[in-house]
C-alpha cells in the first residue's frame, strides 16, 4: 500500500475518532457490559453474582408481569404506529391541496410535537378525566365516556390517543415528499382520465413509500421504547394494564435494584425490536418503491 | 506486509476503543480517591446528600452553617437532589465509587444496609455517648437492620388528622380525638358528607393510612419472623373497612371523583379546597394549608382496638465509602442535637426528631404560624407510632400493593381476594432476614 493511502487512512481515523470514541465508550462498551450484567444477579452495590441464563429463563417462564408488559407494548405499537401514519398521511394530503393559510395550518399541525411531552401528558391527564372535556364531547353524541386512565380496558387506548397527538411530525416529512413528486405524473394521469382518488393511490402513495417506510421503522422503534407517557400518566397502572417494556426495566433497575434482571429485559426488548425491524425490511421489497431502482 | 500493517492498525484502533470503554466503565471506581482529604487531625471534607425542595435546602444549609461554626475543622458540602431522582442519583454515585459521606435515608434505609452500603452506627454512638432512646424516644432505633442501627433519626412526624373546623362546627360535631373509634369516625364522616359535593374523609388509599388501621386492628404487614402476613383476618378487616368508606358508605371520594377535581389533585388539595371534612397526612399539610381559606386544626389519629399511627421521617446515615466516619458521625451528632434541630421547625420544614425540641416552645408556637394550631398533637402521637416494616425490598413491596389493590380501590374486588393474591406475590419478594 502506498504512503498516500496509509496517510489517508490515518486521517480518516483521526477525523472519525470523535464518533468512534463516542460510539465505543457510550454505546458499545455499555452494551457489552450489559450482556454480562444480564447473566448475573446484581444489585448495583455489591459484587455481581453469575447466574447464567437464569434471568432470561425467569422472565420467559415465571414472570406474568413481563408478559403483560410485552403484550401491552405490542398492543401500543400495533395500533399507534399505523394510526399515526394514516393520520399523518391524511393531514399531509390535506395540506398539499393548496388550501388557504396553508403555512399556518402546517405550523399548527407540527406544533404539538414541539410541546414537551411532560406538559402534554399533564394536559392529557385533565382532558382524559372521567368528566373531562373529551368525555363531555363524547357525551354530546350520547356516548358515555369511560374513566380513561383508571380502567384497565381503556388505559391503553388513552395512551394511543396521546401518541396520535404527535402525528404532525410525520406530516411534515410526508408533505415535503409530496411536494417533490413531479407534476408531470399527475398531468399524465389526468390526461388518461384518472380521478383524484385514483391519482392518490396510484401516484402519491407509491411515490411516498420510502418516507412512509422511514416513518414506519422509526415509529416502531419509538413505540416499543415508549416511556415518558406511561411514566407520567399512569406509572403502568392500574395493575400493570399500561405497563410497557421500558418503564418495566426502569423499575427493575432503579427502584428494585435488579440490574441483571433489567439488563435481560433490555436484551429481550432489543431482540423484539430487531425482529420487527427485520420483518419490515424484508417486506419492504414488495411495497417500497425507489425511483432509481429498476424492477 | 503493508496490508497487514493497516489491518493491524485498524484492529488495534478498535481494540483501544474497547479498552477505553471498559476503562471508563471501571474507572469511576478509582476516581474517588482524589477527593479524600487529610483524615487525620479530625479535619474532613464531607459530602452530604439530601432530597427535597427550597425550604429543605435552606434548612439543611442553616444547620450545616451552625455545625461549621462550632466545628471549623469540618467542611460539609450539601448536595440537594430533587425528590424523584434521589434514589437513582445516590445509587449511581455509590456504584461509581463516589458515594456521599452522609446521606439522608427513609423507608428505603435497608436497601442500603442489607447491601452493606451504609455503616452500623452503634459503636460510634456509644463512643460519642449518644443515647438514641433518650434523644428520640420510641423511634430511636427505627432505622435498624438485624439489630444494628444504620441511621440516626433526623426528622420524624406522625401522620395526623386535619379537620375542617367550619364544617365540624356547623354540624355541631366535636373535633376528632385520639379516643375516636372507627365507628365514631364513620358516623362523623357520614354526617359531614353531602353526596357529590362534600365528603367526610379523604380516604385511606395510601400505605401510611391504611397500614395505620391495620396495626390499630392488631394486624401486621410483615410478622415478627420477617414473613409477609397480609392475608390475615386483622389485615383484611382493616383494609375492607377503609375500602367500604368509599363504596359502601360513600363518605370518601371515588378515584373517579378525585380525577375530576383536576390533574393530580388528591386528598390534600381537596381538603384545602374545603371539599373534605377530614384528611390524614403528614406535617407538610400545614404549609400546604397556609393559603387556604378554610378554618382548620389538627388532631391525633383515631384508634381501633389499639392505638397506632404511621410516622414519616428520615434519618442520616454514613456510607461505607466515607473516608472519615468519625468526623461524619460528629457532624450527624450535632445535626440531630436540639440546637441544630430547632432550625427544622423554625423554617417550617418538618417535625424535628428530637423529643426535646418537639416539646419546646419553639415547636409548639413557631413564629411563622398564623393560626392557632394545636402543635402538641405531634408529641402526643409520637407515643403510639408503630414500627413499620422497612424491609430491603420496600419498593417492590409497595409495587405489589399498588398492583394488587388497583381493582380494590376501584371497588371491583374485595379485600380478601386482593390480599390473598398479594400475600402470594409478597412471599416471592420478601426473603426473611436470616
Amino acid at each position: 500500500m502506498s504512503m498516500l493511502r496509509r496517510r489517508e487512512a490515518l486521517w480518516f481515523y483521526l477525523f472519525a475518532s470523535p464518533w468512534i470514541i463516542g460510539f465505543v465508550v457510550f454505546l458499545l462498551g455499555p452494551m457489552i457490559a450489559s450482556v454480562y450484567i444480564s447473566l448475573t444477579d446484581w444489585d448495583s452495590f455489591t459484587a455481581p453474582k453469575w447466574v447464567g441464563l437464569d434471568n432470561y429463563v425467569r422472565l420467559l417462564t415465571d414472570d406474568p408481569i413481563f408478559w403483560k408488559a410485552l403484550w401491552n407494548t405490542f398492543y401500543y405499537a400495533a395500533v399507534s404506529v399505523p394510526l399515526g401514519l394514516v393520520i399523518g398521511l391524511w393531514l399531509a394530503n390535506l395540506l398539499n391541496k393548496g388550501v388557504r393559510l396553508r403555512k399556518l395550518f402546517r405550523t399548527l399541525i407540527y406544533l404539538p410535537t414541539l410541546v414537551p411531552l411532560v406538559a402534554t401528558a399533564m394536559i392529557f391527564k385533565m382532558v382524559l378525566a372521567p368528566s373531562g372535556p373529551l368525555n363531555d364531547a363524547l357525551g354530546l353524541f350520547g356516548i358515555p365516556g369511560p374513566s380513561w386512565l383508571l380502567e384497565s380496558v381503556w388505559v391503553k387506548p388513552a395512551l394511543i390517543l396521546l401518541s396520535v397527538w404527535g402525528a404532525g411530525g410525520a406530516t411534515v416529512l410526508l408533505l415535503a415528499a409530496m411536494k417533490g413528486i413531479p407534476r408531470e405524473l399527475y398531468e399524465a394521469a389526468e390526461v388518461d382520465g384518472a380521478g383524484p382518488v385514483r391519482q392518490f393511490w396510484s401516484i402519491t402513495v407509491p411515490q411516498l413509500t420510502p418516507i412512509i417506510f422511514f416513518n414506519l421503522i422509526m415509529g416502531l422503534i419509538g413505540a416499543f421504547q415508549v416511556f415518558s407517557q406511561v411514566y407520567i400518566l399512569t406509572k403502568g397502572g392500574p395493575d400493570n394494564a399500561s405497563q410497557t417494556m421500558v418503564p418495566l426495566l426502569f423499575n427493575e433497575a432503579f427502584s428494585f435494584y435488579h440490574m441483571g434482571y433489567a439488563s435481560a429485559i433490555s436484551w429481550l426488548l432489543f431482540a423484539v425490536i430487531l425482529v420487527f425491524t427485520l420483518i419490515a425490511f424484508r417486506t419492504a421489497r414488495r411495497w417500497v418503491f425507489y425511483e432509481t431502482e429498476v424492477k | 506486509m503493508a496490508i497487514d500493517r493497516t489491518d493491524l492498525t485498524r484492529r488495534g484502533f478498535l481494540g483501544m476503543g474497547v479498552a477505553a470503554g471498559i476503562i471508563t466503565l471501571t474507572a469511576c471506581g478509582s476516581d474517588s480517591d482524589k477527593k479524600s482529604s487529610g483524615g487525620g487531625g479530625g479535619a474532613a471534607d464531607l459530602v452530604m446528600t439530601v432530597w427535597g425542595g427550597d425550604t429543605d435546602k435552606t434548612t439543611y444549609q442553616q444547620r450545616i452553617d451552625a455545625l461549621v461554626k462550632k466545628f471549623p475543622e469540618l467542611k460539609v458540602k450539601l448536595q440537594l437532589i430533587p425528590g424523584d431522582g434521589y434514589a437513582q442519583k445516590v445509587q449511581t454515585m455509590i456504584a461509581g465509587g463516589k458515594g456521599p459521606d452522609i446521606m439522608q435515608v427513609a423507608e428505603n434505609v435497608n436497601v442500603y444496609s442489607s447491601k452493606n452500603q451504609i455503616m452500623p452506627l452503634d459503636d460510634l454512638a456509644k463512643k460519642a455517648g449518644l443515647d438514641l432512646e433518650q434523644r428520640f424516644g420510641s423511634i430511636g432505633k427505627i432505622y435498624s437492620y438485624q439489630d444494628k442501627v444504620y441511621a440516626i433519626p433526623d426528622r420524624s412526624g406522625a401522620m395526623i388528622v386535619y379537620y375542617n373546623k367550619g364544617l365540624f362546627d356547623a354540624k355541631g360535631i366535636k373535633p376528632p380525638t385520639a379516643d375516636w373509634t372507627w365507628d365514631d369516625a364513620l358516623s362523623a364522616f357520614k354526617e359531614l358528607t353531602i353526596p357529590g359535593k362534600q365528603w367526610g374523609y379523604g380516604g385511606g388509599g395510601w400505605w401510611a393510612q391504611w397500614w395505620s388501621f391495620v396495626y390499630q386492628n392488631g394486624g401486621k404487614i410483615i410478622d415478627d419472623a420477617g414473613k409477609p402476613a397480609v392475608a390475615t383476618d386483622e389485615v383484611i378487616e382493616a383494609l375492607q373497612w377503609t375500602g367500604d368508606l368509599v363504596f359502601k358508605h360513600g363518605v370518601v371520594p371515588t378515584p373517579k371523583q378525585f380525577a375530576d377535581m383536576g390533574a393530580d389533585v388528591g386528598a390534600d388539595g381537596a381538603f384545602a379546597n374545603g371539599k373534605l371534612a377530614v384528611n390524614t397526612t403528614g406535617f407538610w399539610g400545614i404549609s400546604g394549608l397556609a393559603k387556604s381559606k378554610i378554618d382548620w386544626n389538627i388532631a391525633p389519629l383515631w384508634r381501633g382496638k389499639e392505638q397506632a399511627v404511621t410516622a414519616f421521617g428520615s434519618g442520616l446515615a454514613i456510607s461505607r465509602t466515607a473516608k472519615n466516619p468519625e468526623a461524619a458521625f460528629k457532624a450527624i451528632e450535632f445535626l440531630t442535637s436540639p440546637e441544630a434541630q430547632q432550625k427544622i421547625i423554625a423554617t417550617g420544614e418538618d417535625v424535628p426528631a428530637s423529643i426535646e425540641v418537639q416539646k419546646s416552645n419553639a415547636f409548639l408556637k413557631p413564629a411563622w404560624m398564623t393560626k392557632p394550631v394545636d402543635m402538641n398533637v405531634f408529641a402526643e402521637s409520637s407515643a403510639f407510632v408503630y414500627r413499620a416494616p422497612f424491609i430491603p425490598a420496600w419498593n417492590e413491596m409497595q409495587k405489589a400493593f399498588d398492583d394488587g389493590l388497583a381493582d380494590f380501590w376501584l371497588g371491583k374486588k374485595d379485600a380478601r381476594t386482593s390480599l390473598t393474591a398479594i400475600q402470594k406475590r409478597l412471599e416471592s419478594i420478601v426473603k426473611p432476614a436470616s
